[in-house]
């Protein structure tokens, strides 16, 4: 009986000490959340100290109140009212995503296939490195004069940025992939595009979505570059109209909502990733 | 070195007579005649990895080949798995010239090399879906088999992290076995593994082994390892690789590890192994 007991406890002392550190992990999760709000806090109260004690004009830099407002009154309305930030955020949010599937999947190809023949990577390397480093946002101009200022020049410059970090990511991913898993794949006498998807593919797909969460964030900046050298709407143009009453409170509500996206976007990458390669960083054998 | 490889030479004459060989070849499943393999260094010098290299095995055979590291003994797996090719001579498997990876022979390598975005199940039937093969198909009921034989029963569908190292190195062995090949080579198979759980694998295997009856080479750099598992210790030289000297371990199956080691037999065969390697 006292055998039986002791293994009870014994059990009891495992579980107590599993729940005593989930309760810990909580805690610091807890905690960290209030210190992020926290700095938040301050420093709206600093901006609001600032604007106040040296006496900014609003067309300089509004009160954050102000920000407020301007943000809560598009928000605040009917999704199909031109007040709202839904209108223009759909508009410019759809020639983004389409942009960047478009840059993703051309990035992929591309990248696949430099990393798979050496006369692709030699003949595509060094026009992908010059235009690697010329700022991509210079090449706006022309894409609007071959593309209008209609919905194609938006979804060419989202898929023009998208495109680089996906070629170099999924080029770089697949080129590291494990020399073993490969030599399996030999021994096996897979065919080529065998070992591509089987073993090559899934080896990139960390440097993938590290592609991927860079691209969609680069497709919204594209989009807004072209969406400012004319366009009918999105929210390049709620930045300039706002911009040119100089409702710089209307700027700056326009940015939160674009930082909010673009945060957004990435938490959405980030979740896919984790469920598609879970198997990442884990049990290496 | 000149005294090692001096030693080396006088112990090759002590491998049975060229007729002998040639006598054993006929019955063989696996030949190896005259295998040399020379590697060039990053400096650009060659290296003698094999010189002149004869093997025989026997069908359903358990061979083990122990050597110090850099004695060609992963060059020799290499070239029978046709992942290289030899610079001369030829190996062949049940009469057929093995100049290229074969459906007959399974790889199990040093580490377990587990697809770690497949479950165990989509691991082990990989060999089945690629290189012309069919998909599952019959080989369904034998691959389950396999895997409670192994002991993986349930696991099928758990990804690699979920298991031990040693569940992963038998989930690797039952891999190699999928295409129910007629020679299985291990490389080491167990070298990643803490002694407790290697000696347990080694008796995994044996088990394995006894109930599929394929013809297995196994290297090892573990003397107790080769002298429990083998039939035959292959003991190689370093540098250029030669075969010194091929044991027959006299000790009837299955071996029990709390048996064989310890026993006259084992201890014997352990200290000739042992000034081999040192000569």
């Amino acid at each position: 009986m006292t055998d039986i007991r002791s293994g009870n406890s014994a059990f009891d002392l495992i579980a107590a000490s599993a729940a005593a550190a989930e309760t810990r992990r909580r805690r610091v999760r807890i905690r960290n959340f209030g210190v992020g709000v926290a700095g938040f806090l301050v420093l709206l109260l600093l901006w609001k100290l600032g604007v106040m004690v040296f006496h900014v004009q609003p067309y300089i830099l509004p009160a954050p109140e102000q920000v407020f407002v301007a943000l809560w009154s598009g928000i605040a309305v009917s999704p199909a009212s031109p007040l709202g930030w839904y209108l223009p955020l759909w508009s410019t949010m759809s020639n983004a995503l389409l942009g960047f599937a478009i840059g993703a999947v051309l990035g992929l190809l591309f990248g696949s296939l430099m990393a798979e023949f050496r006369p692709v990577e030699t003949a595509v390397m060094p026009y992908a490195f010059a235009l690697q480093s010329l700022p991509k946002v210079a090449i706006a101009p022309l894409i609007v004069i071959w593309c209008g200022f209609g919905d194609g020049s938006k979804v060419a410059m989202a898929a023009l940025l998208a495109f680089f970090p996906m070629m170099v990511n999924s080029f770089a991913g697949i080129r590291a992939s494990e020399l073993e898993r490969l030599e399996l794949m030999r021994a096996l006498s897979a065919s080529r595009l065998e070992t591509y998807y089987l073993v090559k593919l899934p080896s990139a797909a960390p440097y993938i979505f590290a592609g991927l969460d860079m691209g969609i964030v680069y497709a919204l900046l594209g989009t807004i570059v072209a969406e400012f050298l004319g366009a009918q709407e999105g929210m390049g143009v709620a930045i300039t109209k706002a911009q040119a009453v100089t409702d710089v409170a209307g700027v700056f509500a326009a940015l939160v909502v674009l930082g909010a996206t673009g945060v957004l976007l990435h938490l959405i990458v980030r979740w896919i990733e984790r469920s598609i390669v879970h198997w990442a960083d884990r049990g290496k054998h | 070195m000149a005294y090692t490889s001096e030693a080396a030479g006088q112990l090759a004459t002590a491998v049975p007579t060229a007729s002998a060989k040639a006598a054993s070849a006929r019955s063989a499943l696996i030949a190896v005649e005259g295998v040399v393999k020379i590697y060039s260094t990053v400096a650009g010098e060659p290296v003698l990895a094999l010189d002149r290299v004869d093997l025989n095995i026997r069908d359903g055979e358990f061979v083990c080949l122990v050597g110090p590291s850099g004695c060609g003994k992963t060059t020799l797996m290499r070239l029978l798995a046709g992942l290289d090719r030899a610079d001369a001579g030829t190996s062949s498997l049940g009469g057929k010239l093995l100049d290229g990876p074969s459906p007959e022979v399974g790889v199990v390598f040093q580490q377990s090399n587990l697809l770690p975005w497949f479950t165990v199940w989509q691991n082990v039937t990989l060999p089945l879906h690629v290189g012309g093969g069919k998909g599952v198909g019959e080989r369904e009921a034998a691959l389950r088999d396999l895997l409670d034989i192994a002991g993986l029963k349930g696991f099928e569908n758990k990804y690699p992290y979920e298991l031990s190292g040693g569940m992963q190195q038998r989930v690797a062995i039952v891999r190699a076995l999928a295409r129910d090949p007629k020679l299985l080579l291990m490389d080491e198979p167990f070298g990643a593994l803490d002694a407790l759980t290697r000696e347990r694998m080694n008796a995994e295997l044996q088990r394995i082994w006894m109930a599929s009856g394929k013809t297995v080479v196994l290297i090892t750099h573990s003397i107790d390892e080769a002298i429990f598992l083998g039939d035959r210790v292959v003991v190689m030289s370093p540098r250029p690789g030669r075969i010194v000297r091929d044991l027959v371990v006299d000790v009837r199956r299955p071996r029990v590890a709390a048996e064989t080691f310890g026993s006259p037999a084992h201890v014997a065969l352990a200290r000739e192994i042992r000034t081999l390697l040192d000569g």
